[in-house]
């Protein structure tokens, strides 16, 4: 993308297999400049399909000369799991930029992700441990509104985008002209983050996902609502209910709504989190409190995060207790660990629920139980058949159709590019960006290339001497009839000034030389040289109205500068010449006397 | 504790499903295209509006295995933009066509929904007898081999004009000019009429004009605005019409004696309705003898007429959608005014409305009496 020729822009590989699945990984050229924003696993797909190709970015392999910078959004691993592949693996040793939430969020997530495809799936071909700490190693954490220079042309800025603890919008500016991707983001606060924001920075290119650009979201009440209803329902009868969750994902969401509710219902029921939970979470947040909302850093001031009157630490023992009782465990997809050693406990009986939260990579026990299946086959052949009931419930916080507009509407963008988009046009969304919000609208689809023509302006700012000499020629300037001005542009420390010649020459202590054209024209003309001049004078003054045409008291001719004189040349008394003369700046009219001159004379009246 | 808060733990009990969303622009119509897609069209007079046809959250279409289905969201499907507003709005059956009724009530426009892209284009317009600036036609679609469109402002500018040909098939020609509140095609050969006074008449379109109808004043005649809807049609005896008018008053009517209600009750609601052209009355698909009723403020009250006859005169609702009032409104603005409902086809207790805030929900409410 970007005018004057160069650049472009390109879409890898990207985009899901519907749903929620996808991947994000877009390579961005802007005034010369390469930057990969976000680096993502399919997480749809088992085989090298789920890293993306990145020979798509450049034939030859030398990724760390080609790229000037990755950027990483957050910590979901459809945005950041091909990155210790990408680095380490394929081989590049560039700068990687991420908030410091993202920082220390990442190589968790990573690391958990490669447990489950290494140990429990054995696969090979994977990022090892080491990998992922190398990785991390090349990373520049940013703060959110700070610019940072990438190099002495090329400069990044993080905003917030709420959707999960650090994830960031960011703008890339080169020059005059800049690019905002948006990663994920969310337009409505929720009980823990708070919405997306950014200024009218009005880039060139706002980047933005459009999975949901085409959906109407389910408010969050009444999806809060749907998860206390089955949660309720659950204790009412007596069974139990396990929330498999991410430490730093919507647990700390889901637990704040439940305190809310217990307390309103005025509930005994208990309900517990796992302490590896409390210990990790509460460790994360105190690091980042100024990422989450305004209500919880008023809150956090005064107790810690999961300092709950009715959430408490849970026991293991806890979970051969009797009676109804509410459990948030981790691991988030039922992996590993509590949350699976409590689900083995729980599944066999149908009064019990588990609430999956979010998506779970394939080869968890999680992704079984949301594909359907009922009978587990667990270590040792042994055989686990699942009575409890299984719930999904999506609390991923999105921006939907009327988000997207508003954030556009915020950042106000020449353009707009809409990537993930799904393979039926999406024309109305479309039409109704453009309409709406006055911009222009591209959907690429995978492998695309979208070139946007941009026109960077130059600031050049002008001489008062020099503007005051043009005004006084006259006329005023006019919108529709631009006039020729000259001047000399000095380039100087990235600072552009036109100034007058004189004013120039002086500054660079230059001496002027003055250029002039002589041509000769050959009449043919018997009279003598002064009847020829004034034959020229009346000639040019009858056929140039426009001009100032002069004869002088020593038998020359001048228009407006240009001077032309007759001479007789002592060889051939029929011809006469005449010396046409004019400086560097009349080159136009001189050239144009010339050949009229050359035309030859009118025949005289006798 | 905000009162949001509360009321959503008062819904616990009340709804088994509740969903809420919010449109780019209020609508008054909810038209159904299959069971698992609405039209939604705006009805502003300075701005474009836009006509969506929405897919229903995928939680509420799957039958079995709802709770591996996340999704909760409506889907924008197809997309059209209309300078006119948009007040009524009908899927002709079969086809991927729409026609749309608004202001200036001049003429009706036949839209196109795309197969190949998610838009929804202008194809043609049809005009009316009748050109009047301020009311406009009201809308109803015979659904036979060769569909026809049954439009009028007014009993003498009724017409059916046949969709592909355009010629016109039926006409009322009378010359009264009683103003029309709805039009309802029954079967191949009948539609209901029901005029703004509260005269109802079911007509047959093989007679040339000869409805049976009450021609007794209305059940009112006080000034108020009536409208009717006809429940299962030809399904056995028994009160299938109901006539709602702007002071309260609910009337069930027999088809075989429309001058002599069956019922007729007071419903407490706030009254005069502050618009009313947004009265609405339906029977509910999948229910025996259940109604709803909207238009006169933020609510839909849903009412059980099983015994009602002529004795009863107060009635109190089955159960009353209040969530208008509470979710959407911020204290500050306005109380919002529902502008329309409907009911579900399948699913005998979910029912769809919209306000005239752009707020639309779609909620499956408990019957408290049945037994737990």
């Amino acid at each position: 993308m970007c005018g004057a020729g160069f650049g472009h822009f390109e879409w890898l590989a990207g985009g899901g297999a519907g749903q929620d699945v996808g991947r994000s990984c877009i390579l961005v050229s802007i005034a010369g400049k390469n930057v990969m924003l976000d680096c993502g696993m399919h997480m749809g797909f088992n085989d090298d399909r789920r890293f993306p190709d990145f020979s798509y970015i450049t034939q030859n392999g030398r990724l760390t000369d080609f790229l000037d910078c990755v950027i990483i959004s957050h910590f979901h691993l459809d945005h950041c799991g091909a990155l210790p592949y990408f680095s380490e693996m394929v081989g590049y040793d560039g700068p990687i930029y991420m908030t410091h939430p993202t920082q220390a969020i990442c190589p968790i997530l990573l690391e958990d992700y490669r447990k489950i495809a290494v140990d429990k799936k054995g696969e090979a071909n994977f990022f090892t441990s080491q990998m992922i700490k190398d990785c991390m190693k090349k990373v520049v954490a940013v703060h959110l509104h700070q610019t940072v220079q990438v190099d002495d042309e090329l400069e990044i800025k993080a905003y917030y985008a709420g959707h999960v603890l650090g994830a960031a919008m960011f703008q890339i500016k080169v020059g005059s002209e800049s690019v905002v991707y948006t990663g994920d983001y969310n337009m409505t606060p929720d009980r823990h983050l708070g919405a997306a924001w950014i200024d009218k920075c009005r880039p060139n290119l706002l980047i933005t996902e459009s999975t949901y650009a085409t959906t109407i979201r389910d408010s969050k009440r009444c999806r809060e609502r749907d998860f206390l209803k089955k949660v309720h329902e659950t204790v009412e009868r007596g069974g139990k209910v396990l929330i498999p969750v991410f430490a730093l994902g919507r647990a700390q969401e889901l637990c704040i709504l439940l305190e809310t509710f217990w307390e309103r219902m005025n509930l005994k029921v208990p309900i517990y989190f796992s302490t590896g939970l409390t210990e990790k979470a509460n460790h994360y947040y105190k690091l980042f409190i100024p990422w989450t909302n305004q209500k919880i850093r008023k809150t956090f001031v005064q107790r810690n995060m999961f300092e709950f009157k009715h959430i408490k630490a849970f026991d293991r023992a806890f979970a051969d207790n009797p009676g109804p009782m509410v459990v948030f465990a981790t691991p988030g997809m039922l992996h590993a660990g509590q949350s699976l050693q409590i689900f083995r406990k729980w599944a066999g009986n149908e009064k019990n629920m588990v609430i999956m939260p979010g998506y779970c990579v394939q080869g968890t026990v999680g992704h079984k139980i949301l594909s359907g299946q009922r009978k587990l086959e667990m270590e040792g052949r042994q055989v686990l058949e699942v009575k409890m009931q299984v719930e999904y419930m999506s609390f991923s916080a999105h921006a939907d159709a009327k988000g997207i507009m508003q954030l556009v509407g915020q950042a106000e963008p020449e353009s707009v590019l809409l990537v993930h988009g799904e393979a039926k046009k999406m024309e109305f969304l479309k039409q109704k960006i453009e309409q709406e919000l006055r911009v222009s609208c591209y959907m690429p689809a995978n492998g695309e290339t979208v070139t946007l023509p941009t026109s960077p302006s130059i600031p050049v700012g002008i001489s008062l001497g020099l503007l005051k000499r043009e005004m006084a020629q006259g006329l005023l300037p006019d919108a529709k009839k631009p006039r020729l001005l000259h001047g000399t542009l000095i380039m100087k420390d990235s600072n552009f000034r036109l100034v007058s010649s004189e004013q120039a020459l002086k500054e660079l202590g230059l001496a002027e030389h003055q250029l002039r054209f002589t041509c000769r024209v050959h009449l043919h003309d018997t009279r003598k040289e002064q009847e020829t001049a004034l034959r020229v004078y009346s000639h040019l003054k009858s056929i140039l109205k426009d001009h100032c045409v002069q004869h002088l008291p020593d038998g020359s001719v001048t228009v407006e500068s240009i001077l032309i004189q007759a001479a007789a040349p002592s060889e051939d008394p029929g011809t006469k010449v005449l010396l046409v003369s004019w400086t560097y700046q009349d080159e136009e009219l001189g050239s144009f006397l010339t050949s009229l001159l050359k035309k030859g004379l009118p025949q005289a009246p006798s | 504790m905000d009162p949001g808060d509360d009321w959503l733990v008062e819904s616990l009990r009340l709804y088994q499903d509740f969903y809420a969303f919010d449109l780019s622009g209020a609508t008054r119509v909810l038209e159904w295209i299959d069971d698992k897609g609405v039209f939604v069209a705006g009805y502003e007079s300075l701005k474009k509006n836009e006509i969506l046809h929405l897919k229903l959250p995928l939680r509420l279409s799957v039958k079995e295995n709802k709770g591996l289905f996340p999704e909760r969201d409506f889907k924008v499907r197809h997309g059209g933009f209309s300078d006119r507003s948009i007040f009524d709005l009908k899927h002709v059956p079969h086809t991927r066509l729409l026609v749309t009724s608004g202001l200036p009530g001049c003429y009706l426009q036949v839209w196109q929904v795309a197969e190949d892209s998610d838009v929804i284009k202008a194809a043609s317009t049809i005009a009316v007898h009748e050109k009047e600036e301020s009311l406009w036609p009201r809308v109803a679609v015979f659904s036979t081999m060769a569909p026809g469109v049954l439009h009028g402002a007014r009993l003498r500018s009724l017409q059916v004009v046949d969709l592909e040909s355009r010629k016109t098939t039926y006409t009322s020609d009378v010359s009264d000019s009683e103003e029309l509140s709805s039009l309802q095609v029954l079967d191949a050969d009948t539609f209901a009429f029901c005029c703004a006074s509260g005269r109802l008449g079911l007509v047959d379109t093989r007679q040339k004009w000869a409805p049976l109808e009450n021609r007794s004043p209305g059940p009112g005649s006080g000034g108020e605005r009536w409208c009717a809807e006809v429940g299962s049609w030809g399904q056995g005896p028994g009160p299938s019409i109901a006539s709602l008018g702007s002071d309260g008053r609910l009337c069930l009517l027999d088809p075989r004696d429309l001058c002599h209600p069956v019922s007729s009750v007071q419903c407490p609601v706030s009254v005069p309705s502050p618009d009313p052209e947004l009265l609405r009355v339906t029977w509910a698909p999948g229910l025996k003898s259940c109604l709803a009723i909207s238009g006169f403020d933020g609510t839909v009250q849903v009412y059980d007429a099983t015994s009602w006859d002529g004795t009863r005169s107060q009635v109190e609702p089955l159960f009353t959608h209040r969530g208008h009032i509470f979710l959407d409104g911020n204290g500050m603005d306005p109380a919002p005014l529902v502008t329309t409902h409907t009911w579900h086809p399948c699913r005998p207790r979910t029912l769809l409305s919209a306000t005239n805030d752009a707020s639309l929900h779609v909620w499956d409410w408990v019957d408290l009496r049945a037994p737990h």
